[in-house]
């Protein structure tokens, strides 16, 4: 695909996946406080709402009232859990060879484009850490490339980690079971808008250049 | 100061005051007209520049402050948001939209006025915050519906007894329980307010700041060695309460008392501050509140007879100070309108006593000049005596209770107009009372008269009330009084001399009797007879008596004999 600023189209869309996993990390603490003091005051369905309207700033859920404090989510205060981060943007960034199908006519993202973006990510605090996501930047960019159904995006990495790394999350209380419920559904929603912004995104960087063009 | 109650409110360390029923009145008749137009101009030029001029928001809630003491006291907490909330009431009217559809739209605000909008429908959703705006509105109707059913007049129009204010207040009050009770409603949702001395107050450290400051001085040591009391937010401390308060009592039980001159401090520092506060914890229950302080310290409110508006009662005159259109208040209108009657009365009165002088003058000139060509009168014409002028009449001030029980009794036959009471009638009965109220004004008519006519008025409005019972029109048995027949000034018209004997002669008619024919009853056929030759004799002799008794004279014609000359005369050519 030809941007007219290649460099800085592939820093912009680095910048949104990121943006996307710390927003997604910030929304999962935002939902789990909820369920401390205001669970029949805050409609989750409005901290859904919120969250997929601005998958790159969470910071709209302190509308609803809701904040992130020792007192609301102090479980999620640890070091073990600050590692779910950079798990989560890495999650994000292993599916960067799906933006292959997004195409400004017939030009695509070329494989190149796709790995450099894939590097930025990684080189901006992405990390695998102790390998808890089984899938690959590879693998996803082998079944892009044979037409192949990519798994579900899912909680699944995140649930085990917290079961093997997280006690204070892995206890059996009301909240933790709250957390475990709507990731699920979160995770799935959240990747399904990442991917529209991420594809109205390279449009655009597209759309500028040949506005450009046009001048 | 004893209309004058103080209060606080939560997070805000000044004392407030409403003066009892004048800031209840104020707050009904707010006008919020002008603060609705500068949240829309806010608004406009918000959706034009992304934010909200700071200027004209400070200027609309400024407007509001003004309208009660409590929404002064919360315009930097509760009701800091109310311009939003203007707008956002606004923009869900304008364009018919709901507040889910206006938060949607604003899910990703695209500036800060976006963002102010989202935020203020996210507190709404959340429970945090109700549209400020909307809430004031409603109170304003509520107060107004409140103070119409415990102060409007009763159907007779009677003055309300505090035994019937008391009544009232007590009733809507537990309609409002009952309600709440039925619908499922906790009790400690619903407003109430607490009554406090400065030093009570949640926020009483900070309030009272002066002594806090010293007693803090004096046990900064004793509580430098007592337990934290701070505790996670969201536990309920309502059980626990008394537990909490003696251990916080435990940590200074010790310290000794202040020296003289602390307290002497404390002495200048405590009289600035009101010995009792009330706080209340919502915008109703300052309005609950206010209701009950009036009627503990005995202030009433009244409908005014001339604009229809609520006053507080200070003496019994049915008409308030507040001025109308005319430029006047209500009661000096009353006061001039009744005076300038009494003055046109005083002048018609003048002008008539004045025309039957000079008709008198001249029938007196008209008499001495027929009795000019008469011989001289061998009897001397007495002098006519002199009459005695008649005195000016002198105005009757009617006394206020008289005043007052011909208005109920106004106001009762009016509310019957229809029901039992026909309209004319009471139109004819309503000018009779007004002219009987200009007569005595200027004199022509007395209180004995006025009194008479009230009790007639009375028993009149007995029977209507009887005939509105049975669903029945009331027709008069009695009534001393006619549209065309006027008592007093006019009445005495009929009765002098000066009224036309035809108009006598119609209204005997009209009174007279016609009753039906009776034929006499007799027992027997011989007294029918006899009775029959005594009408018939009787009947002779009347007209017998109506014969002339001086006999006619009979005599022969005394016929003159004439000659053919007398009779034709002599014609000699003819001879």
């Amino acid at each position: 695909m030809v941007f007219i600023n290649e460099a800085a189209a592939i820093n912009g869309l680095a910048d949104t996946i990121i943006k996307g996993g710390v927003s997604l990390y910030n929304a999962i603490k935002y939902i789990y406080s909820l369920a401390e003091r205001d669970f029949y005051n805050v409609n989750i369905k409005d901290a859904f709402k919120v969250v997929l309207n601005n998958v790159t700033d969470t910071d709209c859920l302190q509308a609803l009232g809701l904040r992130i404090n020792e007192s609301t989510c102090g479980e999620m205060l640890s070091d073990e859990y600050n590692h779910v981060l950079p798990l989560m943007v890495y999650s994000l960034a292993v599916r960067i060879p799906t933006l292959k199908s997004v195409k400004n006519g017939n030009d695509a993202m070329s494989d190149d484009q796709l790995y450099r973006l894939y590097t930025t990510v990684m080189n901006k605090g992405a990390e695998n850490y102790k390998d808890m996501i089984s899938e690959t930047f590879l693998e996803t960019k082998y079944l892009v490339r044979k037409g192949k159904k990519l798994p579900p995006f899912t909680a699944d990495w995140f649930k085990t980690y917290i079961y093997t790394n997280v006690p204070e999350l892995s206890e059996i209380t009301n909240k933790n079971m709250f957390l475990l419920g709507f990731s699920d559904v979160l995770f799935a929603m959240f990747y399904s808008c990442l991917e529209e912004e991420l594809k109205s995104k390279i449009l655009e960087y597209t759309a500028d250049m040949s506005g450009e063009h046009d001048d | 100061m004893d209309n004058i109650a103080r209060f606080s409110v939560q997070d805000n360390n000044t004392f407030y005051k409403i003066e009892l029923s004048k800031t209840l009145l104020h707050f009904i008749e707010f006008d919020f007209t002008y603060f609705w137009e500068q949240c829309i101009e806010a608004g406009r030029t918000a959706r034009k520049t992304g934010r909200l001029p700071q200027q004209v928001v400070s200027n609309a809630k400024i407007v509001i402050g003004r309208a009660h003491p409590y929404i002064e006291a919360c315009l930097s907490t509760d009701f800091s948001e109310i311009v939003t909330d203007c707008i956002i009431e606004y923009i869900c009217h304008s364009e018919r939209i709901g507040l889910e559809e206006l938060w949607a739209r604003c899910i990703s605000p695209k500036n800060p006025y976006e963002t102010a909008i989202f935020r203020r429908i996210s507190e709404y959703k959340t429970n945090r915050a109700t549209n400020r705006w909307t809430s004031i509105a409603r109170l304003q109707e509520y107060a107004r519906n409140k103070t119409d059913f415990i102060f409007s007049p009763d159907m007779e129009g009677t003055a309300l007894t505090e035994h019937m204010v008391r009544a009232r207040k007590e009733y809507f009050d537990l309609m409002l329980s009952v309600a709440s009770n039925e619908l499922g409603c906790p009790s400690d949702a619903l407003p109430s307010v607490k009554l406090c001395s400065p030093a009570t107050l949640p926020n009483a450290a900070f309030a009272v700041s002066k002594i806090s400051k010293s007693i803090y001085r004096r046990l900064s040591e004793a509580l430098s060695q007592a337990q934290d009391m701070a505790s996670i937010e969201g536990i309920s401390y309502g059980k626990i309460k008394d537990q909490i308060a003696m251990d916080i009592y435990a940590s200074i039980r010790n310290v000794a008392p202040p020296g003289e001159l602390d307290m002497k401090i404390v002495l200048d520092a405590i009289r600035e501050n009101p010995p009792q506060l009330y706080l209340p914890d919502s915008f109703k229950s300052i309005i609950d509140l206010e209701f009950e302080l009036m009627y503990q310290r005995g202030i009433f409110l009244r409908k005014c007879e001339n604009c229809g508006r609520f006053f507080t009662v200070t003496d019994d005159n049915p008409r308030c100070d507040r001025v109308n259109s005319s430029g006047k208040t209500c009661r000096q209108q009353y006061e001039e309108l009744r005076e300038s009657i009494a003055m046109e009365a005083k002048a018609s009165a003048e002008e008539e006593l004045r025309e039957i002088a000079a008709a008198e003058a001249a029938a007196r000139a008209a008499a001495e000049q027929e009795e000019l060509p008469e011989p001289i009168s061998p009897e001397p014409v007495p002098e006519p005596e002199p009459v005695p002028e008649p005195e000016p009449p002198k105005p009757v001030q009617i006394p206020p209770e008289m005043e007052k029980r011909s208005q109920k009794l106004y106001n009762a036959l009016y509310k019957r107009v229809g029901r039992g009471f026909d309209e004319n009638e009471f139109r004819e009965w309503s000018q009779y009372l007004s002219n009987m109220k200009k007569n005595l004004k200027v004199g022509e008519a007395n209180l004995k008269q006025f009194e008479d006519f009230l009790d007639y008025s009375d028993k009149l409005l007995e029977e209507v009330k009887i005939a509105s019972k049975n669903k029945t029109v009331h027709i008069p048995k009695e009534k001393p009084y006619s549209t065309n027949k006027k008592r007093g000034r006019r009445g005495e018209q009929d009765s002098s001399p000066g009224v036309s004997q035809v108009e006598a002669a119609l209204a005997s008619s009209n009174n007279a009797e016609i009753k039906p024919f009776t034929p006499k009853a007799f027992e027997s056929l011989i007294d029918a007879v006899k009775a029959y030759e005594n009408e018939i004799a009787g009947y002779d002799e009347e007209e017998q008596e109506s014969r002339p008794k001086k006999p006619v004279k009979i005599s022969a014609p005394a016929w003159e004999h004439l000659s053919r000359e007398d009779a034709y005369g002599t014609n000699k050519k003819d001879e």
